[in-house]
């Protein structure tokens, strides 16, 4: 399989069919549905996307910190082909979106230093019949709840993609000479906080690169996810992740909301 | 790195010079903030990575003498109430005492992780921060701990370009709606925290271990261990004593507080508590609420 369109499975060929004739299928929670619907758009179809992928290694040295760009390449384009595949079963169900959005990632006993990258999300389309694709033609993505969806269209901005950066890094060791100087203090070590802020700002501005290339005006519930996956303490994968929105041209008046008192326990 | 200015690394300039803003506020809190006339401007983040130990003092005399480890600040004395015909394992002196430099050296950490959030606020010429998240993890060395602040910078719509330094809040959304609606702004997150040191006299020492008896008191009757309990009392203390040192005559609104007991060996602990909250200072009279409306849910 590689990244060009078409490349899904023939099962997933038979189950788009099926719901191209009506039915759908999706995560939504009941509310989230009502809500999805509230905003104007309705359910599709539930669409996935994955992609099984050997990180392989990266020498790394012992006493330098040091962006370890082969991994970072490796984890950036798994996630990516899981995620056009996924943007590829949307288009094929005519959808404008996904909402809902969850990446995550698998390793399994068999396949060593591989993992599985997987995007799963429902797929929506707009009831009005205006298209809602993004800049880039393809069907927005955003990792939201119906909840959300509906909340972030009454402030009048529309999700344009969920946009990601990541960075892996290798944080130097100290030396003995740095651990026996710093013996019995409680001081900062600047190597450590220098790397680790450097890694997660490239993270950071990738993640906005991406948003800019979609024209949006600003990313939404932005998360910082930090994780060593098999590689060893000092080696850590730093991802970004939120969602790309631009602001409609239409002034949007938001509503004051209301004091309550809830009657439930 | 220091807590001077620009002290920020590249990437962190090259990213807050970069068009689209960016927010760590869930959408709910983003709605929140448009309504108040908050708009977000970019998610920014300060860390400060420390070496990091109990590194008690005097071990030498623990047990032995009343001159323990004690730098400066809170100090009890406990002595053995058995005479001298107890034998060498036997504490004859414990000591509660603050452990000063554990203090600073928080704070120091805490402090440089907060200067650089409000540096890359200042940088986008923020008017505050809100949603602040403050963490401190254990890093990937043994004895290295994290200090981590994270926030999203918002400038307040039709106002002039700030020239002071930005606000800071914890709060985000309709709890920060609620804080401006009761006449009150906020002005820093303020957080401490104390540390006291328990070396266990034998009294301690045998009500911690469940064997009291007549050792403890004649008439074996359950007791409160004393020694425990002043140094849990005067943690709590010490941490809102140097919280109010910090407000210079404004509230504390949402004060969190908690408190972690960690045992080096049998008889030696340190409690610490962390108290944390919202420098707030008075904007206007308080002006009473709407009356709320009693609702139902039906999920």
């Amino acid at each position: 399989m590689s990244d060009v369109t078409n490349d899904l499975p023939q099962a997933t060929e038979h189950r788009l069919e099926e719901l191209e004739k009506g039915l759908f299928t999706s995560d939504l929670s009941v509310n989230e549905f009502l809500l999805v619907k509230e905003a104007g758009f309705h359910p599709v179809g539930f669409v996935m996307g994955s992609s099984i992928y050997h990180t392989g290694i990266q020498t790394r040295k012992w006493s330098q910190s040091q962006e370890l760009t082969k991994l970072t390449e490796a984890m950036y384009n798994a996630r990516e082909l899981a995620m056009t595949r996924m943007e590829e079963e949307a288009a094929e169900l005519g959808a404008d979106g996904v909402v809902g959005v969850r990446l995550d990632v698998n390793y399994y006993e068999w396949g060593k230093d591989a993992a599985e990258f997987i995007a799963v999300g429902t797929a929506v389309k707009a009831e009005d019949g205006v298209s809602r694709l993004n800049k880039k033609g393809k069907p927005f993505t955003s990792d939201l709840s119906g909840q959300d969806f509906w909340t972030l269209a009454q402030t009048g901005y529309q999700p344009q993609g969920l946009v990601m950066g990541t960075c892996v890094y290798h944080i130097a060791h100290r030396g003995i000479g740095q651990t026996l100087g710093t013996t019995g203090q409680n001081v900062e070590l600047p190597n450590f906080t220098q790397a680790l802020y450097e890694a997660r700002e490239l993270a950071m501005t990738r993640m906005q690169d991406e948003a800019n290339e979609l024209g949006a005006s600003g990313i939404v519930g932005v998360r910082l996810e930090e994780k060593s996956h098999q590689w060893g303490s000092h080696t850590i994968e730093f991802l970004a992740l939120g969602t790309a929105v631009t602001k409609g041209s239409e002034d949007v008046t938001l509503v004051k909301p209301v004091t309550i008192i809830s009657l439930d326990n | 790195m220091t807590t001077g200015s620009s002290d920020l690394p590249e990437a962190a300039q090259r990213r807050l010079g970069e068009g689209a803003f960016s927010s760590g506020l869930s959408v709910n809190d983003f709605a929140a903030c448009l309504q108040m006339g908050l708009e977000p401007v970019g998610l920014v983040q300060g860390f400060c990575a420390m070496q990091w130990g109990a590194y008690g003092v005097g071990l030498i005399q623990r047990g032995i003498t009343p001159y323990g480890g004690s730098q400066g600040g809170y100090v009890e004395n406990y002595q053995c109430p058995h005479g001298a015909m107890m034998g060498g394992e036997h504490r004859v002196w414990g000591q509660n005492y603050q452990q000063t430099w554990i203090e600073s050296s928080w704070h120091e950490g805490f402090s440089s992780a907060y200067a650089r959030m409000v540096e890359e606020a200042s940088d986008l010429h923020a008017d505050g921060v809100v949603g602040v998240l403050d963490t401190q993890s254990s890093l990937s060395e043994a004895g290295v701990i994290e200090f981590h602040l994270v926030g999203t910078a918002v400038t307040l719509k039709g106002a002039p370009v700030a020239t002071t330094p930005p606000w800071t809040t914890y709060l985000a959304g309709q709890r920060l709606a609620k804080l401006f609606e009761a006449g009150f702004a906020p002005v820093a997150v303020i957080a401490t925290v104390s540390s006291v040191r328990v070396w266990a006299y034998c009294v301690t020492e045998y009500l911690m271990g469940g064997a009291g008896g007549f050792m403890v008191n004649q008439n074996f009757a359950p007791q409160e261990v004393d020694q425990i309990v002043r140094a849990q009392s005067a943690a709590r203390s010490i941490a809102r004593k140097n919280v109010r040192d910090q407000l210079h005559g404004d509230s504390l609104h949402g004060a969190d507080l908690s408190v972690m007991e960690r045992e080096f060996e049998k008889g030696d602990l340190e409690v610490q508590t962390l108290l944390r909250g919202n420098r707030v200072r008075r904007f206007k009279a308080f002006e009473a609420l709407p009356v709320p409306q009693p609702t139902v849910r039906l999920s």
